[in-house]
């Protein structure tokens, strides 16, 4: 029980002082109508109810006393903490906002969020009351996203002052949530490093591959005996080596086209999470582009650090804008970003001319590439015959580049990011996928 | 399906308001002429402050550039939030009365509805419960009296002379007094 008490001290300790602004609460300015209004007809029309009706209300007046600067007693200044529940949340997730105030006095304490671009409050979240509080909320879109701003309103015990005070919310960093998936892509050449994919060399690892003859120096305890039986000669078990692989994940945020939540830019981080996930998961070298304004990118590195070395690059804001050079800075990546013989997975709505041509440069230098097609929009129109013609050309011109990257030997499936990636990477993941120059 | 505190103080109110400016209205033809028009800005004021309650306040961040409609839908709620329909329903039900013959008991419970309405609409735009007002009930049960007392003291034969002009010259300094605390005070 001590925790969340130790929680909220630890979150008042960081509280900043906001100063209130009071005035006349709306119920107090009710009030005020109800009693002139109910004490001028008593005077025009000389009838004793009507002073009777405004009597209540003269009462709670005359008791409260409201004024500009509150009731007696009312503070100047309030302490207030806020923060996210978590430093980083996933697209969707719950989470919430912990408030603490203090230095209210005997006034109640009202909370109001009025969230950003992205930020949905939960259920009740749009107002709640008490000095500590939890506000749930959850972001729908990835990015480092302001959580907006929190009114605090204190009223006094007779409701007829208030003080308002608005507090700005920190930011919270919101990872895309990645999509399911199982399997991946393996290459046929592997580089020599120990890692999980049965390789075509004969090696120590786990994948049975054939039989041959014993020679000196060979293991024992590898000796198929059913198998030197029949042939009367010493037979050896034969087992593949197990390799990693590099994989560059290169993720087209350059397009930010639809209804936010689902643009083609979602759909490439969201990808681009869950491959890095994947092919992290079984201890492959996993590394990442973002091609945005500017090119950012990761060298390829293992486990659950570089995970979030990757997330954090994608929130990361785009470099200085030059888009002439931006395409060509792939092509310029170095040698530890982009690794030969590397895998490249990426993620894009193929709207981007230099981008394509930079794909095409890729693969003409020898590297794999496999293109996940995120484009599910297409250019507003009206209805009329014109723009329909132009919506054709549009979708002609469209389907010939991704038909020329078919001809150049780099497969484009399409992916809607509703379904898990295992399903238009299936052709791809049954088996290995051959490397050639 | 649950129904939040708020969301019973919304229709507390909403039933409160329709209840006060039916039972002012009634019987209409006793209203006169003007009564109609009263009644008809009673009902808008009515209407529009259970708008005002279902609408909540306005959100910071707005499409930039809505559909015409949307634009409209917008201005239509701001106007809703931004003018104090609740206090026009008080006066225009208040006038309502006064256009009838006098009638103190049924004054009294009019003034009655009209003050849990205030109340009703300030839960629910403060989102409170009801516990909030604990303090306050013994001032409220103390006014409450004083309407009885008031509407009591209507029925009994009409005062004449010094007594009724009394009476008026202490709803004048009242009157004075509410409007005194209504008044801004020292800014500093």
């Amino acid at each position: 029980m001590t925790a969340p008490r130790d929680q909220a001290g630890a979150l008042a300790r960081g509280a900043r002082r906001v100063r209130l602004a009071w005035s006349l609460s709306p119920h107090a300015g009710r009030l005020i109508t109800l009693a002139l209004a109910g004490l001028v007809i008593a005077v025009i029309t000389r009838r004793p109810e009507f002073a009777g009706v405004a009597a209540p209300a003269v009462l709670l007046l005359a008791a409260g006393r409201p004024g500009r600067r509150g009731a007696p007693g009312a503070p100047a200044d309030v302490g207030v903490a806020a923060r996210a529940s978590a430093p980083s949340l996933v697209e969707g997730e719950e989470a919430g906002l912990d408030v603490t105030v203090t230095g209210h006095g005997d006034h109640s304490v009202g909370l109001s969020l009025h969230p950003r671009f992205a930020v949905v409050p939960g259920a009740g979240a749009a107002s709640a009351a008490g000095e500590g509080s939890r506000l749930p909320l959850r972001v729908t879109r990835s990015g480092r996203r302001s959580l907006g701003t929190l009114e605090i309103t204190l009223r006094d015990r007779w409701r007829l002052t208030e003080g308002h005070a608005s507090v700005e919310l920190p930011t919270v960093d919101c990872y895309p949530r990645p999509p399911a998936q199982q399997t991946r892509v393996v290459l046929s050449r592997l580089p020599s490093r120990l890692g999980e994919h049965p390789s075509r060399s004969p090696g120590e690892g786990l994948e049975f591959t054939g039989v041959r003859e014993f020679v000196p120096g060979d293991r024992q305890r590898r000796i198929n005996w059913p198998a030197t039986t029949r042939r009367g000669r010493l037979q050896l078990n034969m087992f593949a080596a197990e390799r990693t692989q590099n994989v560059v994940i290169i993720a087209d945020a350059s397009s930010d086209v639809g209804e936010p939540g689902c643009t083609p830019v979602d759909l490439a981080l969201r990808g681009a999470a869950a491959a890095a996930r994947a092919y992290l998961a079984v201890r492959d070298r996993v590394g990442l582009v973002v091609y945005q304004r500017g090119v950012r990118w990761l060298s390829p590195g293992l486990g659950t650090r570089h995970y979030f070395r990757i997330m954090d690059l994608m929130l990361a804001g785009p470099g200085p804008a030059d888009p002439l050079r931006r395409a060509a800075g792939i092509s310029r990546l170095p040698r530890a970003a982009l690794p030969p013989g590397a895998l490249i997975l990426v993620f894009t709505p193929l709207l981007d001319r230099r981008l394509v041509e930079t794909l095409r440069d890729l693969r003409e230098r020898g590297f794999p590439v496999l293109i996940v097609d995120v484009l599910n929009t297409e250019p507003p129109g009206g209805t009329d015959s014109l723009s329909g013609l132009a919506r054709r050309i549009w979708r002609m011109e469209q389907q010939a580049i991704r038909f020329s990257l078919r001809e150049l030997g780099i497969p484009v499936v399409r992916w809607d990011g509703e379904q898990s990636l295992d399903e238009p990477l299936a052709p791809y993941t049954r088996r290995v996928m051959v490397s050639h120059r | 399906m649950t129904i939040t505190p708020p969301g019973r103080a919304a229709v507390a109110a909403t039933l409160l308001a329709a209840a006060c400016v039916a039972w002012s209205a009634t019987p209409l033809a006793g209203a006169g002429a003007a009564g109609g028009a009263l009644l008809a800005a009673a009902i808008v004021c009515a209407a529009a402050a259970t708008a005002r309650l279902a609408l909540g306040a306005a959100p910071r961040e707005r499409a930039v550039f809505g559909n015409p409609v949307e634009r409209a839908g917008h201005a239509l709620a701001d106007l809703a939030r931004g003018l104090p329909w609740a206090e026009g329903m008080v006066i225009a039900v208040l006038v309502l009365e006064v256009l009838h013959p006098s009638r103190p008991w049924h004054t009294g419970l009019l003034g009655a509805a009209l003050l849990a309405y205030l109340f009703a609409v300030h839960l629910a735009e403060s989102r409170a419960g009801l516990a909030v007002l604990r303090p306050q009930a013994p001032l409220i049960a103390a006014g409450l009296g004083l309407l009885a007392l008031a509407a009591g003291a209507a029925s009994l034969p009409a005062a004449t002379g010094s007594a009724a002009d009394l009476m008026a010259v202490l709803a004048a300094l009242a009157a004075v007094a509410v409007a005194g605390l209504a008044l801004p005070g020292d800014p500093g």
